[in-house]
This record gives C-alpha cells, structure tokens and sequence, in this order.
C-alpha cells in the first residue's frame, strides 16, 4: 500500500516535473524581461548613477585643502577640553573608562597609566564660544568660520595604517586617495594644472614620514594621482626642459611622440596610452603656469602679514599654505598638505608647542584669505590628523613633561567652508576624554561628508577592478548630516 | 467545489508566481520597472487587503481542521484549500506589484526592508501549507503551528506597510504630545516663533484664562504685558531686576520658583532666550532675522528654528547645446554645468598671457547660461565689461586683481540677478561705486586692497546698507617677527675671494651682519650691502630688521677658503657603507654636508679614517682644516687625534702635525667643527696622509658607553 502510494507520488511527478519546468523556466524569462542589462555583460555596471567629471547633485564645494597634521596631534592640548583630567592628575585610568582598549607595544607594558590634564591652558572664542588651547590662538579667531568635530573615531592604532586609512579609506595601501578619487570623480577645472597635488612640510617635533603611497592613484587612471610640489628650484620634479632642448624643439618632440603613442594606441587599445600622452600635453602647459603659481613675491603685504612671514621661506607650512591658496584658486580640486612632526610620545608641552607655532597663523589665515576671496564657499578646508592621543601619560608624568600615546577612540579635527555649516562644535567625548559619548564620526563618514559636499554621493562614485566595484568609502560610511550648512 | 481543473491552473500559476518572484528578488537593484508597468506597481496597496482578509480567514479555519467535527465535513476541507489558495495567489500578485513600487524613488529605509521581506515570506509560507498539507505527516500541530505563523507575519508586514504609508506611530499620534515642525529661520518671528513656545510649553498650563494662577495670563502680548498679582512681568531692557527671570533663576527648591518642581522645568537655552529677550526689549513684533547677524539672541533662538532654507535656483532658461560646450571648453577655459542636468554653466578663465577680449566675446553662444564668471588675475579692461554684461543670467563675477578701473561699471547694472561681485585688488576708486544702488540684487562686493581707504569704505557700508562689503584683512597691529635673511651662495668653500649674497623675502628690510660670532644688532653692526667680497675664513652673523617689526633670529653660515685644493685623493681604510659618500671625492668636492649626517656629504665611520690628498704642484701648506661632526646623542664625536703627514709621495711621508681635540661634555651642542691642523713642515710637499682616529670606549655618561665613536668628516681644506 505503502509502495502505490510512492508510485503514485512519482507518476504525478513526471508530468508535473515537465509542466513545472516550463512554468518555472516561463516565469524566469518573464521575470528577466524587467533586467535590462542582465545579458550585455554590464551588468549593474555604476554607468547608470555616475558620470566622470560631473557631480550627482549640485555641490556646495567645488575643491578641497586638506591640511594634514601628520603624526596626530593630542585632541587634548588642542580642541577636546578636559578640565577633569587636571584635577585627577596623576590617578589612574579606571579600568570601566579604558574598557577593552588593546594599547600599542609602546605603552602595553606600562604598569601605571597616570592620567594627565592639558599643559596647556584653554580659552572660549567665538560666538559658538569653542574651547581652543592657547596653542592655537589664531584658529581661536576664527572659531566661528569652522565646524570643529569632537569625535572622530578610526579603526588604526599606529601611524601607516591609520594615515593610509584616512587617505585611502583602507588601511592597507594600493587604494586610489581621496585626491584621486575627488579627481576621478569631478575632473581638472584648470587644464594647465593637475587636479591633485600635493605639499609637505615638516616641523620640529617627532616626526614620522609620509609615502607617495598616500597619493596614488591606485587602480585609477594614472592621470588622478598626486602631483607632489617641493620647495627646491624645481618644484615639480622634471618639468623643465632638460638642457640644450628649448620649447619649440620640445613642441616638436611631444608632437612626434604623441603620433607614435598614437600608433600604438589603434594597436593595443591600451588605455594608459592616451593617459600617458594627456600627461606630457599636461606637462607642457604646467611648464608656463607653474612658474606663475609658484611666484609669492608679488603677494602684497597684508597677506604675508595675515600667514606670517614664514610663508615667504619656501617649504614651511605657511608657505604651503599660501600656495595651497594659490593652487586652489587656480582650480586644483584637491590641495593636500602634510605637516610632519606631531607625534609626541614624550615631551609633549614643549614640542606640540612647537608644531602649533608652525600651523596655527598660517592655518586661521588660509580660511581668512579664501573668505575674503569669495572662495570659502566653494572651497573646503579640513584640518586634523590620523587618530587621537591618551588621556594617560606615556612614560614619567612630569608636572610640565609628559608624552601620550596614540588613541584611535576619539580625536578632533576641523572643516571650514564647502556648506559646512560654521561656529559649531559636534559631538562629544566623556570627562576624560577616551571615550565618545555623543554623535560619533567614523572615518568612513568622514569621507562620505567630503563628497556629499563636493556633489557626490559617496555610494555611487564606484570603479570596478578586479571583478569588484571600490569605493572611497569600501562598504560603509553615513554623510554627517547635522554638520552641513 | 471547485472543477479541479481549475484549481490545477490554479496551482501552477501559484507556482510561476513563486518563481517569478524569486527572480526579482535575486535581480535586486538590477530591476528597472518599466513606465507603462509602474501602474501594477501603484495598485499594490489596493490589491493588499485581499490576501490579509483571505488569509486570515483561511488559517483560522486551516487552525481548526483536524477537529473531529470539521474532518468529515467535505465542505469545511475543500472550502479551506480553496480559500488558501485564492489568499495565496492574492498574496503572490500583491507581493509583485509590491516588488514593483518600491523600485521608484522614495521607498528606502529600513520599513521597506522588512516589509519586503515579511511580505514574500506570506507568499512563500502559504504556498509552502499549500502544497504540503495533503501530504500524510500532515497533522494538527503542524497545521496549528503553521497559521499562527502565517498569522504573526501577516501582521507584522502589515505594520510595517503601514508603517511605509502614514509614517511611524501614525495611530497614536493625536494622543502623544506632538512636536511643531521647526520654522525656517527667516520666516520666524521672535515673539511668536521662540518666545511664545516656550511659555506654552511650559508655563501656560497653570497661567491662562481658565487656570489664572497668580493672576497671570501667558496667552498673548496683552495680556503677558499686562502682568500678574505681584506686579509687571518685566522692565524691558532690564532683565536682572525683571520678575519673570527672577522667578525662573531662583533655586528650584524654593516655592517660588518657577515653573514650580515636580512640572517640567526650562531649559537652560530657553532660560536664555527669555533673559536675552527681555534684555534686547521684549520686542513682540519683529523678524528673527532682523537682528544682527552676531547677536547673541539671534544665535540662541537659531536653535530653536529650522536653518533657512537655501532657495534651489530655479533656472528658467533651456540648456545649451553639449557640443557648444565641448567646443569652447579648452585649457585655458573651463566651462561646466554646475550639476548633472543643470542647465547652468560656471566659467573659469585662466593664463594670463593666453586671455584677450576674444575670449569673453567667443562665449557668447552661451551668453543666456553662464551663471558664474571667474576671470582673476586676468588682464580685463575697462571696455569688456560691457560684453561680461550679455551674460544676462549671471549670479557671481570674479574680477579681483584684474585691470578694471571701475569708469565702466554702470555697464554690469543690467545684470539683474548678479548678488556677488569681487573687485578686489583693482584700482576702482569710491566715484566709480556711486551707481551701487542700480545694482538691484548685489548682495555682496570685495573691495580689499583696492587703496580704498578706511573711511571711504565705511562711507560705502552706511550708504549700502543690503550689501555685504568684504573688506579684507586688518592685522591687530602687534609687530610681528621678521624672518631670517637668507644666503643665496652656493660655494662656501672657495679658492678666490667670492661675492656675499645675503636677501630676506620682506621688502624693505635692513640686513646687518657681523663677523666676529657678536650678534649683530639695527644700530652698529655692519648693514648688507651687495658686493661685499669674502676673501678669508670667515663665519657671517646676520640679522634682519624693519621698522614696525620685530628682528629677526640671527643666522649664521661659514666661508672656509681652500687656497690649495687637491687634485685628488684616495681612502686608505673604508668608512662605514652607509655613509660612505662619493668614497674620497667627498672630502674635496668643495661641498659642506650641513648638520644632516645621511645625506651622502658626509664620509663615517667607527674605526680609523685615514685617506690619502695629492698635489701635482708641490705647496707649501701652513694649516689643514679637518671638517667635523659632533652629535653626542648619536654618537658622533670629534675625533680622538688626528695625525697630518706629508711628504713627496706616499712612500716617502713624515708626521708633520698631530691635534688632539679636547674633552668631550654630554650637554655639548651639535656642530660642525673646523679642526685646524697647524704643520711644521717647510719643504715643498706633493703629497699629505691624514689619519683620523675615533674614541675607543665612549665614557661612562654615554648610552652606549664602551662602544666606539663615530667620526664624520665632510670636507678638508689646505692653506
């Protein structure tokens, strides 16, 4: 009985297989009718939502500076203030407050963890009345020009990996920077200028060192990596004509070459050909303008005034930041300037008053100057470094002697300008200053509100390399809406 | 019941309807609807209420069907299977036409996911009963079971559906106290939009007509003017002595504090609000906005209200033609829309020695679209203003630092949307800003470093009172500190006497140096001035000084002469390969290493450094200078001894001087030392040895005490 009843199951099952099939393989068609590019290989391919070299949505900036303080300076000596930590000098970090923190090898044997107020002292400025270190009294006067956040927070714990990650949006190199990608995304405005460039400088404190990794281009088209502009007579390294070749033989020579490349070019069907050809065109305009931007004499007086004379000594700060100026307002998308020496594991009073010299006048004058120029709107300056410092002190705690460690949890940084809506304070940290307790900001976010402000949605700008779409922001990343004007 | 005909097509429409929504939930964000289908989509929150109404139903009874009373009852069974699959079907179509609309924009968030996914759960669970509830494992529990799930789901991707459409808590709404939506900040009235809330949140309940406490009516202006029983409510303009802000500032234990403990206090920004209120006048009338911009105020209540909202720019004009733009777009002119299908254009002109009047004239295919104009640093004339003036829609004009002189402004007053306009660094002069008032929507003008002065700029601002004027930066007039001048020689090692060439990057300063190693001072040392030969060793001190500033850091840098330089030299021992240099070329190429030890000018080593120096003239040599490092922290010392030989040639060489540098201290200063080597031999040499010996142990004060030094020599010189 059992059995007839299997078979019978099974009879059934032939004919209803054949129909089944059909019924199934019908709606599968059906239901395919409404992909449209399920079989032109494209598929999903971002063509839809992104076109290079126009924004999604009308941008609120049209270019960047980014000032970056490499090395991380201590968000508690600048713009976190923390009287608590004053007034238990030299405690411990309670274990609930440091929670499951794993600490650097520089500091994970340290059997004492004795907390430590700022050196230096603090003051309000500004309508918004923002708490700003005497370090940075300039910044101070401008205080209600910048949106300060208090609590960015990133994945890295040591300088490469964490420079890399704000950079790149990953922590382990070979992604596009953000340059590259802003570049990528929206083009050159100024054809005789590369669309990202990028400018160091170095102070006195500890310092560590900066890569041309952090501006590459990654898997991008050659054309959108940073162009690196030094303080020497040639400020774009082999620009210049070599010797004995003048400009009109050196017309002659590209257009030889581009004939060639051009040969080549129907051959393979090689794309960084053409790249290649747009760079030397590229090259021999930057030739002419170059030299222009370069020029600072002509600067009248109150602007040297207003960066400090330092920015007429050619490889400082404020003399980047000047130039930063220049480039910017000359339609470079993406300035970005690295100022080294702001990792102070010891010796931090003295040293990070050091550093705060070299940024402070040139920093709150670079904003100044570009309002003046009508440029503020348009132009997005964002000032911070790679994460935070401890509230405990790294080594002996001297009364005026003191070093921190590094600290991924929470750090300050600053944006001015680009529809960020100015003279506020976002987010908030705990007395101690370790933990965040309001609105925090991940690095992530971080990138997706940069190019929320450049028009760009931060999901759509993708480019497919090795079977997979990247984008700045990886998987992740929320535009930081309560801090857009 | 039913022909079972029809419900085998029934059942197998069931079945395509469930593989058909399994394609589009794999499709995912691949699915593009198109326009014609969107009206299935649309009828989904129509079709809906079929499959709840025929579901529920269905599994109320499916819940019941092993009863004893119901199995035998053929009606109640095939009733039941007819029901579920008529709830399933609907369920199917509605979750497509669900699929549907939720492609079109404005469905995301995290409803839409749950309902989407509860909403083809349905689908699949009753069609799952559907087929499997004929079966013989078939029983009550299973059948229980089965609709109470079924019933769950329903319900719950029905609260989200909902959810979707009124919006969240949408039924208990009207009973929760419901917040007022935030009013734009440019439309808000102080009174009525900050103040007036605040009393009718938190103060109104007890103080209006019905209630009376106190006597006191917080309805409207009268009546708030009006006062209590314990007098007036405030003295406008003078908050401290005001019983309002009294009230609210007493302790909160005390009775009369208001509002009394135990309602819901004020907080502190509203506390502000009133104070500051109260304190600015008790205006009952006036715009928010009409206070001025830094007011503390305005900057309180801006946080009650909702920020202005930015008008999107309309554009009433059709887009210009793509192949115009790529036309004109070349490298010296950019030209983009200001979005994606915006027909607004911004142009940027750049290179100075590339601009002529053609440029401008040559946009004139895009006269109607051009909204923004950056023509800075730019060689424009007067007379070309009257072309920038075809660009009838244009928002923001750049002119800074351009070869205006403002005679022809008049010419831009027809443009009658242009709100900013920069002339900064140009030669405009205050005539030339009569006419301002024509221009009907500027709302902000640049004009610093124009040689406007003070006044006249002032007189602008109170003649203008809708136009921004930026008018630049005014240092606080503290001096600041001048930098140091800088040394522009290159050859710092010379034969014949060479030229000083000493500038500073600030205009106008006075460079004053010294030779003696004396910080020069502005009065007595000796001022710059070019021309000035070097013709012996000798170390410059200089200093920079203007009037209204502060001098300069003193900087120094050294001349050393070579009179004999060798022809050439040769290692006799090798030096440590990371600082080995151009091996002995290093020590006679004429260039000093400076104080960083790594970057190939310098040769070091741990061990001896002895090298050999040739002459092809035989000299008569007084001194030899040898070229140091001393950096005790990297240990980097001067060295121990140094011999000096010389002699006709390598074979034949005598020691001819030995100098043995004196203590080394752990607080001494990095330098570079020039060690001089006197010699007393007086025949004619062609040939010199020179040994170099480090110290053997580093003392005991030393880090790496036992250890030996490392010495560098970077250049030597013979005279």
């Amino acid at each position: 009985m059992e059995k007839d009843i299997l078979e019978h199951g099974l009879n059934l099952s032939r004919r209803k297989f054949i129909s089944r099939l059909s019924l199934g393989l019908g709606s599968v068609a059906l239901g395919s009718l409404l992909i449209p590019d399920l079989f032109s290989g494209m598929s999903g391919d971002s063509g839809m939502d992104f076109i290079p070299g126009m924004p999604n949505f009308a941008p609120k900036a049209k270019r960047i500076i980014y000032l970056f303080q490499d090395g991380a300076p201590s968000q508690l000596e600048s713009f976190d203030y923390k009287p608590k930590l004053r007034e238990m000098m030299g405690q411990e970090l309670p274990a609930s407050v440091r929670g499951s923190q794993i600490l650097t090898g520089m500091t994970a044997k340290q059997t004492s963890f004795p907390l430590v107020g700022s050196y230096h002292d603090f003051k309000q400025y500004g309508q918004s009345q923002a708490w700003i270190s005497n370090l940075f009294p300039h910044i101070g006067k401008i205080a209600d020009d910048i949106c300060i956040i208090k609590s960015m927070y990133t994945e890295a714990i040591n300088h490469d990996p964490a420079l890399t990650f704000f950079q790149t949006g990953a922590q382990q190199g070979n992604r596009p920077s953000m340059g590259s990608w802003v570049s990528y995304g929206l083009g050159s405005e100024n054809k005789n200028l590369p669309a990202f460039t990028v400018l160091l400088s170095k102070g006195k404190g500890n310092g560590q060192g900066v890569y041309s990794k952090l501006w590459s281009n990654g898997f991008l088209d050659s054309i959108h990596q940073g162009v690196q502009f030094s303080s020497g007579e040639n400020p774009v390294l082999y620009l210049n004509n070599p010797d004995g070749l003048d400009r009109h033989e050196r017309r002659k020579m590209l257009d030889k070459l581009a004939e060639l490349n051009d040969i080549s070019s129907k051959e393979f069907h090689d794309p960084e050909i053409t790249a290649k050809v747009q760079q030397y065109e590229m090259a021999y305009r930057m030739q002419t303008a170059v030299p222009e931007i370069m020029d600072i004499s002509k600067e009248p007086d109150d602007i040297v005034k207003m960066y400090g004379p330092e920015c007429l000594v050619p490889g400082t700060y404020a003399a980047n930041c000047l130039l930063a100026r220049k480039l910017s307002e000359n339609g470079v998308r993406f300035v970005q300037l690295y100022h080294q020496g702001w990792d102070q594991h010891s010796n931090l009073p003295m040293e990070m008053a050091g550093q705060a010299m070299d940024v402070d006048q040139a920093s709150a004058a670079l904003v100044t100057d570009l309002k003046q120029r009508g440029l503020l709107d348009e132009t997005l300056v964002i000032w911070g470094g790679e994460f935070g410092r401890t509230n405990y002190s790294q080594g002996k705690l001297e009364k005026a002697n003191y070093g921190r460690d590094h600290h991924p949890r929470c750090f300050s940084i600053w944006m001015a300008g680009g529809g960020i809506k100015p003279g506020i304070v976002y987010g908030e940290t705990d007395d101690f200053g370790y933990n965040i307790v309001r609105n925090p900001v991940h690095v992530h976010d971080f990138h997706a509100t940069v190019l929320n402000q450049l028009g760009i949605d931060h999901t759509k700008l993708t480019f497919k390399s090795l079977g997979r779409r990247y984008r700045l922001t990886d998987v992740a990343g929320n535009v930081v809406k309560d801090i857009i004007a | 019941m039913i022909k079972s005909s029809y419900k085998g097509i029934a059942g197998n429409l069931l079945f395509a309807l469930n593989i058909f929504i399994l394609v589009l939930l794999v499709a995912g964000d691949s699915l593009v609807i198109p326009r014609w289908l969107q009206p299935v989509g649309r009828l989904h929150p129509l079709i809906l209420h079929f499959p709840i109404v025929l579901l529920l139903l269905a599994m109320l009874m499916e819940y019941f069907r092993f009863r004893s009373a119901f199995v035998a009852e053929k009606f109640y069974q095939e009733f039941t299977t007819a029901l579920l699959l008529a709830g399933a079907l609907f369920s199917a179509i509605t979750a497509i036409m669900g699929l549907f609309l939720s492609r079109e924009p404005g469905y995301d968030g995290s409803d839409i996911q749950w309902h989407k996914w509860f909403g083809v759960s349905i689908v699949f669970i009753s069609s799952g009963i559907y087929w499997l509830r004929s079966n013989t494992w078939y029983n009550s529990l299973m059948a229980r079971s089965g609709s109470i799930i079924m019933v769950l789901f329903l319900l719950l991707a029905g609260h989200y559906g909902a959810n979707i459409t009124h919006g969240d808590n949408f039924i208990f709404a009207p009973v929760m106290q419901n917040a007022k939506p935030l009013v734009p900040i440019d439309q808000a009235l102080l009174y009525r939009d900050v103040v007036q809330p605040i009393f009718e949140n938190k103060c109104i309940g007890c103080h209006n007509p019905d209630k009376l406490k106190g006597g006191l009516e917080l309805i409207d202006e009268k009546s708030i003017l009006k006062g209590g029983k314990s007098g007036k409510l405030f003295v406008p303009g003078q908050p401290v002595i005001s019983l309002l802000l009294q009230r609210i500032h007493l302790p909160e234990e005390e009775k009369k504090h208001m509002p009394p403990s135990g309602k819901t206090q004020l907080t502190a920004a509203e506390m502000q609000v009133l104070y500051l209120w109260v304190k600015e006048n008790a205006d009952f009338k006036n715009k928010v906005v009409s206070l001025p911009a830094g007011d503390s105020l305005r900057m309180v209540a801006a946080t009650f209200l909702k920020p202005a909202e930015a008008p999107e720019e309309n554009y009433d004009f059709a887009a210009a033609d793509e192949k115009v733009i790529k036309k004109l777009n070349n490298n010296y002119c950019g030209i983009y829309p200001l979005a994606k299908g915006s027909p607004a254009l911004a142009v940027d002109i750049y290179n100075k020695a590339a601009y002529t009047p053609k440029v401008l004239e040559g946009l004139s295919e895009i006269k109607k679209q051009v909204v923004s104009l950056d023509l800075h640093k730019m060689p424009v004339k007067d007379a070309e203003l009257k072309t920038i003036a075809q660009f009838e829609n244009l928002r923001t004009l750049n002119l800074n630092f351009t070869d205006i002189t403002g005679s022809t402004l008049k010419d831009l007053t027809s443009l009658k949307h242009l709100h900013s306009l920069s002339l900064s660094g140009t030669k405009i002069n205050p005539k030339s800003l009569d006419q301002l008032h024509s221009f009907k929507s500027l709302k902000e003008l640049a004009i610093w470093n124009t040689g406007l002065s003070q006044a006249e700029m002032l007189a602008l601002q109170n003649a203008n009172k809708s136009i921004t004027f930026i008018t630049g930066f005014k240092d606080d007039g503290k001096p600041m500190k001048l930098i140091p001048p800088q040394v522009k020689n290159t050859v710092f090692v010379f034969s014949k006497p060479v030229q000083l060439v000493i500038t500073n990057p600030i205009k106008g300063v006075d460079i004053r140096y010294t030779t003696d190693g004396t910080d020069p001072d502005s009065v007595k040392s000796l001022l710059y001035q070019p021309g000035i030969l070097i013709s012996d060793n000798t170390t410059i001190k200089t200093k920079a000084y203007k009037a209204g500033w502060y001098g300069s850091d003193a900087v120094s840098f050294s001349f050393y002469k070579n009179t004999f330089k060798p022809d050439s030299a040769a290692l006799l021992t090798s030096v440590n390969e990371k600082y080995r240099g151009d091996g002995a070329k290093t020590l006679i190429d004429g260039e000093l290493g400076g104080m960083n030890f790594g970057n190939g000018k310098w040769l070091g080593s741990q061990a001896d450094i002895e090298f050999l120096l040739f002459f092809k003239n035989a000299i008569k040599p007084r001194t030899l200078t040898f070229n140091s490092l001393k950096m005790i922290g990297s240990q980097i010392f001067l060295p121990s001894e140094i011999q000096v030989w010389g002699g006709k040639d390598a074979q034949h060489l005598k020691l001819i001087s030995t100098l043995i540098p004196g203590p080394q201290k752990k607080d001494d200063p990095a330098i570079v030392a020039g060690l001089i080597c006197k010699l007393h031999e007086t025949t004619p040499l062609n040939c010199m040895k020179v040994v170099a010996k480090p110290i053997k142990k580093l003392p005991a004060w030393h880090p790496a005490k036992g250890k030996p030094s490392w010495v560098f020599v970077d250049e030597v010189f013979v005279n």
